[in-house]
Protein backbone atom coordinates (compact mmCIF):
# COMPACT_ATOMS: atom_id res chain seq x y z
CA UNK A 1 0.00 0.00 0.00
CA UNK A 2 1.60 3.38 -1.05
CA UNK A 3 0.87 6.40 1.57
CA UNK A 4 0.29 9.58 0.75
CA UNK A 5 3.29 11.32 2.98
CA UNK A 6 2.54 14.76 1.20
CA UNK A 7 -0.39 16.41 -0.63
CA UNK A 8 2.39 17.88 -2.80
CA UNK A 9 4.93 15.50 -3.94
CA UNK A 10 6.81 16.37 -7.22
CA UNK A 11 9.89 15.78 -9.05
CA UNK A 12 13.00 18.08 -7.12
CA UNK A 13 13.49 19.14 -10.59
CA UNK A 14 10.85 21.06 -11.15
CA UNK A 15 12.73 23.79 -9.02
CA UNK A 16 13.82 25.33 -12.65
CA UNK A 17 14.55 28.69 -11.33
CA UNK A 18 12.70 31.05 -8.55
CA UNK A 19 12.25 34.76 -10.05
CA UNK A 20 12.97 37.53 -7.15
CA UNK A 21 10.40 40.12 -7.35
CA UNK A 22 9.46 42.87 -5.40
CA UNK A 23 6.03 43.63 -4.37
CA UNK A 24 4.91 47.36 -5.12
CA UNK A 25 4.67 50.04 -3.11
CA UNK A 26 6.87 49.53 -0.01
CA UNK A 27 7.36 52.13 2.44
CA UNK A 28 11.03 50.82 4.07
CA UNK A 29 14.29 50.96 3.03
CA UNK A 30 15.73 48.90 1.24
CA UNK A 31 18.64 47.31 3.96
CA UNK A 32 14.96 46.29 5.60
CA UNK A 33 13.13 44.25 3.48
CA UNK A 34 13.60 40.45 2.77
CA UNK A 35 13.48 39.01 -0.34
CA UNK A 36 9.93 38.58 -1.62
CA UNK A 37 9.04 35.22 -3.92
CA UNK A 38 5.69 35.30 -5.42
CA UNK A 39 3.22 31.78 -4.48
CA UNK A 40 1.08 31.06 -7.53
CA UNK A 41 -2.35 30.94 -6.56
CA UNK A 42 -3.61 26.83 -5.86
CA UNK A 43 -5.72 25.30 -2.70
CA UNK A 44 -4.69 23.13 0.10
CA UNK A 45 -6.82 20.66 2.65
CA UNK A 46 -6.71 22.54 6.20
CA UNK A 47 -6.80 20.15 9.31
CA UNK A 48 -9.43 22.53 10.89
CA UNK A 49 -12.42 20.15 11.50
CA UNK A 50 -14.89 22.40 9.92
CA UNK A 51 -13.79 22.70 6.78
CA UNK A 52 -14.07 18.95 5.97
CA UNK A 53 -14.34 18.10 2.33
CA UNK A 54 -13.48 21.40 0.32
CA UNK A 55 -9.86 22.30 -0.39
CA UNK A 56 -9.15 25.95 0.69
CA UNK A 57 -8.33 28.00 -2.22
CA UNK A 58 -5.59 30.80 -1.75
CA UNK A 59 -4.85 33.57 -4.19
CA UNK A 60 -1.52 34.73 -5.60
CA UNK A 61 0.48 36.91 -3.34
CA UNK A 62 4.29 37.81 -2.29
CA UNK A 63 5.64 36.13 1.15
CA UNK A 64 8.94 37.01 2.16
CA UNK A 65 11.22 34.53 1.58
CA UNK A 66 12.57 34.57 4.92
CA UNK A 67 11.35 35.39 8.03
CA UNK A 68 12.32 39.02 9.34
CA UNK A 69 15.39 39.33 11.08
CA UNK A 70 16.85 41.74 14.53
CA UNK A 71 18.83 43.74 12.20
CA UNK A 72 15.35 44.68 10.13
CA UNK A 73 13.77 44.73 13.05
CA UNK A 74 15.79 47.04 14.60
CA UNK A 75 15.56 49.38 11.41
CA UNK A 76 11.91 49.35 12.36
CA UNK A 77 12.13 50.55 15.41
CA UNK A 78 14.60 52.88 14.74
CA UNK A 79 12.36 54.98 12.51
CA UNK A 80 9.57 53.74 14.90
CA UNK A 81 10.05 54.98 18.39
CA UNK A 82 6.90 53.55 19.64
CA UNK A 83 8.34 50.13 19.09
CA UNK A 84 11.60 50.60 20.80
CA UNK A 85 11.28 48.68 23.61
CA UNK A 86 9.99 50.24 27.25
CA UNK A 87 7.76 52.21 24.53
CA UNK A 88 5.18 49.81 23.80
CA UNK A 89 1.90 49.78 26.13
CA UNK A 90 1.43 46.77 27.58
CA UNK A 91 -1.76 46.57 25.42
CA UNK A 92 0.51 45.81 22.16
CA UNK A 93 2.71 43.58 24.08
CA UNK A 94 3.26 42.36 27.23
CA UNK A 95 6.59 42.80 29.44
CA UNK A 96 9.03 40.28 27.45
CA UNK A 97 9.20 42.24 24.18
CA UNK A 98 12.26 42.17 22.86
CA UNK A 99 13.89 41.24 26.05
CA UNK A 100 16.59 39.10 24.69
CA UNK A 101 17.88 42.88 22.56
CA UNK A 102 18.73 43.87 26.57
CA UNK A 103 18.00 47.69 25.74
CA UNK A 104 17.12 49.86 22.85
CA UNK A 105 19.83 48.62 20.29
CA UNK A 106 20.18 44.35 20.13
CA UNK A 107 23.74 43.09 20.72
CA UNK A 108 24.22 41.40 17.59
CA UNK A 109 26.66 39.41 19.31
CA UNK A 110 24.45 37.98 21.11
CA UNK A 111 21.19 38.39 19.35
CA UNK A 112 22.96 37.88 15.46
CA UNK A 113 22.06 40.06 13.14
CA UNK A 114 20.33 37.18 11.29
CA UNK A 115 19.04 35.39 13.71
CA UNK A 116 15.28 35.80 13.08
CA UNK A 117 13.56 38.56 15.41
CA UNK A 118 11.43 36.84 17.73
CA UNK A 119 9.88 38.40 21.68
CA UNK A 120 7.35 40.01 19.21
CA UNK A 121 3.60 40.37 19.84
CA UNK A 122 1.23 40.42 17.05
CA UNK A 123 0.55 43.96 17.17
CA UNK A 124 4.68 44.56 16.69
CA UNK A 125 4.68 41.85 13.83
CA UNK A 126 1.88 43.61 12.17
CA UNK A 127 2.54 47.32 12.43
CA UNK A 128 5.96 46.13 10.81
CA UNK A 129 4.59 44.33 7.98
CA UNK A 130 2.28 47.70 7.52
CA UNK A 131 5.21 49.74 7.95
CA UNK A 132 7.00 47.39 4.95
CA UNK A 133 4.59 48.29 2.82
CA UNK A 134 2.71 44.45 3.35
CA UNK A 135 0.71 42.66 6.31
CA UNK A 136 0.85 39.59 7.60
CA UNK A 137 0.03 36.37 6.46
CA UNK A 138 -3.07 34.98 6.18
CA UNK A 139 -3.47 31.25 8.24
CA UNK A 140 -4.46 29.59 4.78
CA UNK A 141 -1.47 31.97 3.19
CA UNK A 142 1.46 30.32 5.27
CA UNK A 143 0.05 27.02 5.54
CA UNK A 144 -0.65 26.87 1.93
CA UNK A 145 2.86 28.09 1.33
CA UNK A 146 4.42 25.52 3.70
CA UNK A 147 3.11 22.47 2.33
CA UNK A 148 4.43 23.14 -1.28
CA UNK A 149 7.45 21.50 -0.28
CA UNK A 150 9.36 18.78 -3.30
CA UNK A 151 10.57 15.80 -2.43
CA UNK A 152 12.70 13.06 -4.56
CA UNK A 153 10.78 10.13 -2.82
CA UNK A 154 8.27 8.89 -0.52
CA UNK A 155 11.03 7.89 1.82
CA UNK A 156 12.58 11.64 1.72
CA UNK A 157 9.71 12.82 2.68
CA UNK A 158 8.50 10.43 5.80
CA UNK A 159 11.83 11.35 7.09
CA UNK A 160 11.11 14.74 6.36
CA UNK A 161 7.76 14.89 8.65
CA UNK A 162 9.68 12.21 11.16
CA UNK A 163 12.14 15.85 11.20
CA UNK A 164 9.08 18.22 11.41
CA UNK A 165 7.52 15.75 14.16
CA UNK A 166 10.75 16.40 16.34
CA UNK A 167 11.23 19.89 15.94
CA UNK A 168 7.54 20.57 17.25
CA UNK A 169 8.07 18.18 19.96
CA UNK A 170 11.27 20.68 21.12
CA UNK A 171 11.64 23.78 19.60
CA UNK A 172 15.39 24.80 20.96
CA UNK A 173 14.86 28.50 22.26
CA UNK A 174 18.84 28.46 22.35
CA UNK A 175 19.53 27.49 19.75
CA UNK A 176 18.38 30.15 17.27
CA UNK A 177 20.20 29.87 13.87
CA UNK A 178 20.34 32.48 10.87
CA UNK A 179 17.15 32.75 8.56
CA UNK A 180 17.91 31.21 5.31
CA UNK A 181 20.30 28.26 7.22
CA UNK A 182 17.50 25.26 7.97
CA UNK A 183 17.59 24.11 3.92
CA UNK A 184 14.40 23.45 4.06
CA UNK A 185 12.71 25.49 1.11
CA UNK A 186 9.61 25.53 -0.99
CA UNK A 187 9.40 25.65 -4.69
CA UNK A 188 8.85 28.48 -4.82
CA UNK A 189 11.70 29.47 -2.54
CA UNK A 190 10.21 30.30 0.37
CA UNK A 191 12.40 29.48 2.93
CA UNK A 192 12.23 28.08 6.89
CA UNK A 193 8.80 28.10 7.27
CA UNK A 194 9.46 25.24 9.67
CA UNK A 195 12.82 24.31 11.81
CA UNK A 196 13.59 28.13 13.03
CA UNK A 197 10.17 29.54 14.70
CA UNK A 198 7.16 29.52 14.97
CA UNK A 199 5.30 32.62 12.65
CA UNK A 200 2.85 34.53 13.52
CA UNK A 201 0.05 34.90 11.15
CA UNK A 202 -2.85 37.63 10.65
CA UNK A 203 -5.69 35.75 11.86
CA UNK A 204 -3.80 33.13 14.04
CA UNK A 205 -6.92 32.20 16.24
CA UNK A 206 -9.19 31.31 13.38
CA UNK A 207 -12.92 31.28 14.58
CA UNK A 208 -13.62 27.68 15.47
CA UNK A 209 -16.79 25.43 16.74
CA UNK A 210 -17.71 26.52 20.24
CA UNK A 211 -16.69 22.45 21.23
CA UNK A 212 -13.56 23.05 20.19
CA UNK A 213 -11.21 23.80 23.08
CA UNK A 214 -7.47 24.31 23.80
CA UNK A 215 -6.71 20.31 24.56
CA UNK A 216 -5.13 17.06 23.59
CA UNK A 217 -8.31 16.03 22.77
CA UNK A 218 -9.19 18.77 20.09
CA UNK A 219 -5.66 17.53 17.99
CA UNK A 220 -7.33 14.18 18.56
CA UNK A 221 -10.38 15.67 16.45
CA UNK A 222 -8.58 17.62 13.99
CA UNK A 223 -8.79 16.12 10.55
CA UNK A 224 -6.00 13.11 9.89
CA UNK A 225 -5.30 13.51 6.03
CA UNK A 226 -3.23 10.49 5.57
CA UNK A 227 0.02 11.81 5.62
CA UNK A 228 1.81 13.01 8.94
CA UNK A 229 2.20 16.30 7.59
CA UNK A 230 -1.04 16.88 8.68
CA UNK A 231 -0.57 15.67 12.63
CA UNK A 232 2.14 18.50 12.48
CA UNK A 233 -0.17 21.04 11.34
CA UNK A 234 -2.89 19.84 13.66
CA UNK A 235 -0.20 21.23 16.63
CA UNK A 236 0.73 24.07 14.99
CA UNK A 237 -2.99 25.48 14.99
CA UNK A 238 -3.17 24.65 18.45
CA UNK A 239 -0.30 25.79 19.65
CA UNK A 240 -1.21 29.38 17.58
CA UNK A 241 -4.75 29.41 19.07
CA UNK A 242 -3.11 29.51 22.71
CA UNK A 243 -1.48 32.80 22.04
CA UNK A 244 -2.61 36.12 22.98
CA UNK A 245 -1.71 38.83 20.67
CA UNK A 246 0.35 40.27 23.20
CA UNK A 247 2.17 37.44 23.74
CA UNK A 248 5.98 37.18 23.48
CA UNK A 249 8.12 34.33 23.32
CA UNK A 250 11.60 32.93 22.32
CA UNK A 251 10.46 30.97 20.01
CA UNK A 252 7.72 33.05 17.88
CA UNK A 253 8.84 35.71 15.18
CA UNK A 254 7.25 36.84 11.99
CA UNK A 255 7.37 37.29 8.25
CA UNK A 256 5.16 39.59 6.09
CA UNK A 257 3.31 39.06 3.08
CA UNK A 258 1.98 41.13 -0.09
CA UNK A 259 -1.26 41.53 -2.07
CA UNK A 260 0.06 41.04 -5.51
CA UNK A 261 -2.48 44.46 -6.94
CA UNK A 262 -2.13 47.29 -4.61
CA UNK A 263 -5.39 48.13 -4.57
CA UNK A 264 -6.31 51.48 -3.66
CA UNK A 265 -8.17 52.03 -0.71
CA UNK A 266 -11.58 51.61 -0.85
CA UNK A 267 -12.18 53.41 2.51
CA UNK A 268 -11.83 57.31 2.24
CA UNK A 269 -10.76 56.96 6.09
CA UNK A 270 -7.13 59.06 6.78
CA UNK A 271 -3.76 57.36 7.05
CA UNK B 1 1.12 3.52 10.78
CA UNK B 2 -1.26 5.30 12.06
CA UNK B 3 -1.34 4.40 15.45
CA UNK B 4 2.49 5.38 15.86
CA UNK B 5 2.03 8.45 14.16
CA UNK B 6 -1.10 9.34 16.67
CA UNK B 7 1.12 8.39 19.73
CA UNK B 8 3.98 10.69 17.97
CA UNK B 9 1.31 13.70 17.71
CA UNK B 10 0.39 13.35 21.16
CA UNK B 11 3.62 12.99 22.63
CA UNK B 12 4.24 16.46 20.68
CA UNK B 13 0.86 17.96 22.17
CA UNK B 14 1.71 17.55 25.85
CA UNK B 15 5.27 19.06 25.43
CA UNK B 16 3.75 21.59 22.75
CA UNK B 17 1.82 22.73 25.58
CA UNK B 18 4.06 22.08 28.40
CA UNK B 19 6.47 24.05 26.58
CA UNK B 20 3.45 27.04 25.96
CA UNK B 21 2.97 27.38 29.38
CA UNK B 22 6.02 28.02 30.62
CA UNK B 23 6.66 31.23 27.76
CA UNK B 24 3.18 32.16 28.90
CA UNK B 25 4.01 33.88 32.35
CA UNK B 26 1.88 36.97 31.78
CA UNK B 27 -1.46 34.82 31.07
CA UNK B 28 -2.70 35.63 34.16
CA UNK B 29 -6.23 36.57 32.48
CA UNK B 30 -7.01 33.89 30.05
CA UNK B 31 -5.98 33.29 26.62
CA UNK B 32 -9.53 34.80 25.11
CA UNK B 33 -9.59 38.07 27.24
CA UNK B 34 -8.78 41.32 27.13
CA UNK B 35 -7.20 43.43 30.15
CA UNK B 36 -9.55 46.09 30.99
CA UNK B 37 -6.41 47.83 32.46
CA UNK B 38 -5.31 48.79 28.74
CA UNK B 39 -7.24 51.31 26.60
CA UNK B 40 -8.29 50.59 23.05
CA UNK B 41 -7.66 54.21 21.92
CA UNK B 42 -3.52 53.81 21.98
CA UNK B 43 -4.69 52.34 18.48
CA UNK B 44 -4.51 55.31 16.25
CA UNK B 45 -5.88 54.30 13.03
CA UNK B 46 -7.77 56.36 11.06
CA UNK B 47 -11.49 55.54 10.26
CA UNK B 48 -14.72 56.72 8.12
CA UNK B 49 -18.38 56.36 9.19
CA UNK B 50 -21.44 55.58 7.27
CA UNK B 51 -21.79 59.49 7.31
CA UNK B 52 -18.57 59.97 5.44
CA UNK B 53 -16.90 61.91 8.04
CA UNK B 54 -13.46 61.14 9.36
CA UNK B 55 -12.74 59.46 12.76
CA UNK B 56 -10.35 58.05 15.21
CA UNK B 57 -11.53 55.62 18.37
CA UNK B 58 -9.99 58.19 20.79
CA UNK B 59 -12.44 61.01 19.22
CA UNK B 60 -14.71 58.70 21.33
CA UNK B 61 -12.69 59.31 24.85
CA UNK B 62 -14.81 60.31 27.55
CA UNK B 63 -18.19 58.78 26.79
CA UNK B 64 -19.07 54.98 27.07
CA UNK B 65 -18.88 53.15 23.58
CA UNK B 66 -20.95 49.87 22.96
CA UNK B 67 -18.80 48.22 20.13
CA UNK B 68 -20.04 45.38 17.68
CA UNK B 69 -18.19 43.96 14.48
CA UNK B 70 -20.04 42.93 11.74
CA UNK B 71 -20.57 43.00 8.08
CA UNK B 72 -23.24 44.10 5.55
CA UNK B 73 -23.79 41.37 3.32
CA UNK B 74 -24.37 39.03 6.15
CA UNK B 75 -27.96 38.25 6.19
CA UNK B 76 -28.23 35.79 8.76
CA UNK B 77 -26.83 36.39 11.85
CA UNK B 78 -25.40 40.08 11.93
CA UNK B 79 -28.87 41.66 12.03
CA UNK B 80 -29.28 39.77 15.17
CA UNK B 81 -25.72 40.81 16.38
CA UNK B 82 -26.85 44.50 15.39
CA UNK B 83 -30.28 43.94 17.03
CA UNK B 84 -28.39 42.83 19.66
CA UNK B 85 -26.83 46.51 20.51
CA UNK B 86 -30.15 47.93 19.72
CA UNK B 87 -31.29 45.76 22.55
CA UNK B 88 -28.67 47.04 24.84
CA UNK B 89 -29.04 50.65 23.11
CA UNK B 90 -32.89 50.90 24.22
CA UNK B 91 -32.78 49.88 27.47
CA UNK B 92 -31.24 53.20 28.17
CA UNK B 93 -33.15 56.15 29.23
CA UNK B 94 -32.84 58.84 26.53
CA UNK B 95 -30.36 60.91 28.80
CA UNK B 96 -28.39 58.03 28.98
CA UNK B 97 -28.44 57.49 24.88
CA UNK B 98 -27.31 60.93 24.85
CA UNK B 99 -23.55 60.17 26.00
CA UNK B 100 -23.54 56.88 24.44
CA UNK B 101 -22.10 56.19 21.27
CA UNK B 102 -22.66 52.65 19.16
CA UNK B 103 -19.50 51.46 17.01
CA UNK B 104 -20.82 49.04 14.57
CA UNK B 105 -17.43 48.00 12.44
CA UNK B 106 -17.07 46.20 9.42
CA UNK B 107 -14.58 42.91 8.70
CA UNK B 108 -15.60 43.42 5.12
CA UNK B 109 -13.39 46.49 3.81
CA UNK B 110 -13.90 45.96 0.05
CA UNK B 111 -17.40 45.90 -0.39
CA UNK B 112 -18.89 48.18 3.24
CA UNK B 113 -17.74 51.53 1.70
CA UNK B 114 -19.04 54.34 3.97
CA UNK B 115 -21.88 54.28 0.90
CA UNK B 116 -22.70 50.87 1.35
CA UNK B 117 -22.57 51.34 5.20
CA UNK B 118 -25.29 54.13 4.87
CA UNK B 119 -27.74 52.12 2.81
CA UNK B 120 -27.31 49.47 5.50
CA UNK B 121 -27.60 52.08 8.58
CA UNK B 122 -31.03 53.65 6.61
CA UNK B 123 -32.37 49.86 5.96
CA UNK B 124 -31.89 49.20 9.89
CA UNK B 125 -33.35 52.16 10.73
CA UNK B 126 -30.51 53.18 12.81
CA UNK B 127 -29.03 56.10 11.10
CA UNK B 128 -29.42 57.91 14.18
CA UNK B 129 -27.22 60.32 16.25
CA UNK B 130 -24.12 58.50 18.36
CA UNK B 131 -24.42 55.55 16.15
CA UNK B 132 -21.24 55.13 13.56
CA UNK B 133 -21.14 51.95 11.22
CA UNK B 134 -17.27 52.75 10.41
CA UNK B 135 -14.80 50.78 8.04
CA UNK B 136 -10.97 50.99 7.69
CA UNK B 137 -8.16 49.88 6.61
CA UNK B 138 -7.51 45.73 6.57
CA UNK B 139 -5.01 46.37 8.98
CA UNK B 140 -6.69 48.45 11.10
CA UNK B 141 -9.99 46.63 11.25
CA UNK B 142 -7.75 43.12 12.34
CA UNK B 143 -5.97 45.49 14.82
CA UNK B 144 -9.02 46.42 16.38
CA UNK B 145 -10.91 42.67 16.37
CA UNK B 146 -7.52 41.60 17.94
CA UNK B 147 -7.84 44.29 20.74
CA UNK B 148 -11.68 43.28 21.05
CA UNK B 149 -10.95 39.59 21.23
CA UNK B 150 -12.88 39.34 18.43
CA UNK B 151 -12.12 36.20 15.81
CA UNK B 152 -12.79 36.24 12.23
CA UNK B 153 -11.58 35.12 8.57
CA UNK B 154 -12.56 35.80 5.31
CA UNK B 155 -14.06 32.95 3.45
CA UNK B 156 -13.58 32.27 -0.38
CA UNK B 157 -17.31 33.09 -0.63
CA UNK B 158 -16.98 36.45 0.29
CA UNK B 159 -18.57 35.92 3.18
CA UNK B 160 -16.64 35.71 6.85
CA UNK B 161 -16.70 33.39 9.80
CA UNK B 162 -16.49 35.49 12.89
CA UNK B 163 -17.44 35.37 16.84
CA UNK B 164 -20.72 37.39 17.97
CA UNK B 165 -19.51 40.16 20.36
CA UNK B 166 -20.93 42.85 22.15
CA UNK B 167 -18.11 45.14 24.11
CA UNK B 168 -18.97 48.00 26.29
CA UNK B 169 -15.83 50.51 25.97
CA UNK B 170 -15.69 52.97 29.58
CA UNK B 171 -14.61 56.42 29.13
CA UNK B 172 -10.80 56.01 28.47
CA UNK B 173 -11.89 52.97 26.13
CA UNK B 174 -10.90 50.24 28.38
CA UNK B 175 -12.82 46.85 28.29
CA UNK B 176 -15.63 47.26 30.61
CA UNK B 177 -17.76 44.36 29.72
CA UNK B 178 -18.17 41.53 27.04
CA UNK B 179 -21.34 39.84 26.00
CA UNK B 180 -20.66 36.93 23.99
CA UNK B 181 -23.00 35.14 21.74
CA UNK B 182 -26.33 36.12 19.93
CA UNK B 183 -29.57 36.96 22.02
CA UNK B 184 -27.99 36.98 25.24
CA UNK B 185 -29.30 39.35 27.87
CA UNK B 186 -28.46 42.54 28.32
CA UNK B 187 -29.07 44.03 31.74
CA UNK B 188 -26.17 43.50 32.87
CA UNK B 189 -24.40 45.68 30.52
CA UNK B 190 -26.75 48.08 30.67
CA UNK B 191 -26.19 48.04 34.74
CA UNK B 192 -22.16 49.02 33.03
CA UNK B 193 -23.68 51.67 31.01
CA UNK B 194 -25.25 53.43 33.43
CA UNK B 195 -22.67 52.91 35.80
CA UNK B 196 -19.85 54.19 33.80
CA UNK B 197 -21.86 57.53 32.54
CA UNK B 198 -22.54 58.29 36.40
CA UNK B 199 -18.98 58.20 37.50
CA UNK B 200 -17.86 61.54 37.27
CA UNK B 201 -14.14 60.35 36.29
CA UNK B 202 -13.14 60.57 33.18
Amino acid sequence: MIMRFLTNIAPVKAIAFVAFVMAPGLAATAAAQARQVPVPSGSFHSVMPEVKGEPISVDAFYMDATAVTNEMFEAFTAENKQWQPGEVPSVFANSKYLEHWNGVRPDYDKTGANRPVTHVSWFAASAYCQWSGGRLPSLNEWEYSAQLMDFDSPEEAGRFTARLMGWYSSVDTNKSAPVGSTGIETRHGVKDQFGLIMEWVQDFKPPVADGLSLDCGTVGRMQQLGNAYSYAASIRYITRMSYRPVTTTATMGFRCAYDINDKPETATAKQ
Amino acid sequence: MKILSFILLMMACVTGLSAQHHHEKDSAPGAREINSQHSLYHLDAGWADHRGDSLALSDFRGEPVIAVMFYGNCTQVCPILIQDAWRLYSMLDDSERASVNVLAITFDTENDTPERLRAYAEREQLDIPGWHFMTSRPASVRNLAMMLGVQYSGKSDGHFAHSNLITVLDKQGRVAIRVEGLNQPMDEAAGTIRSIINNGEL
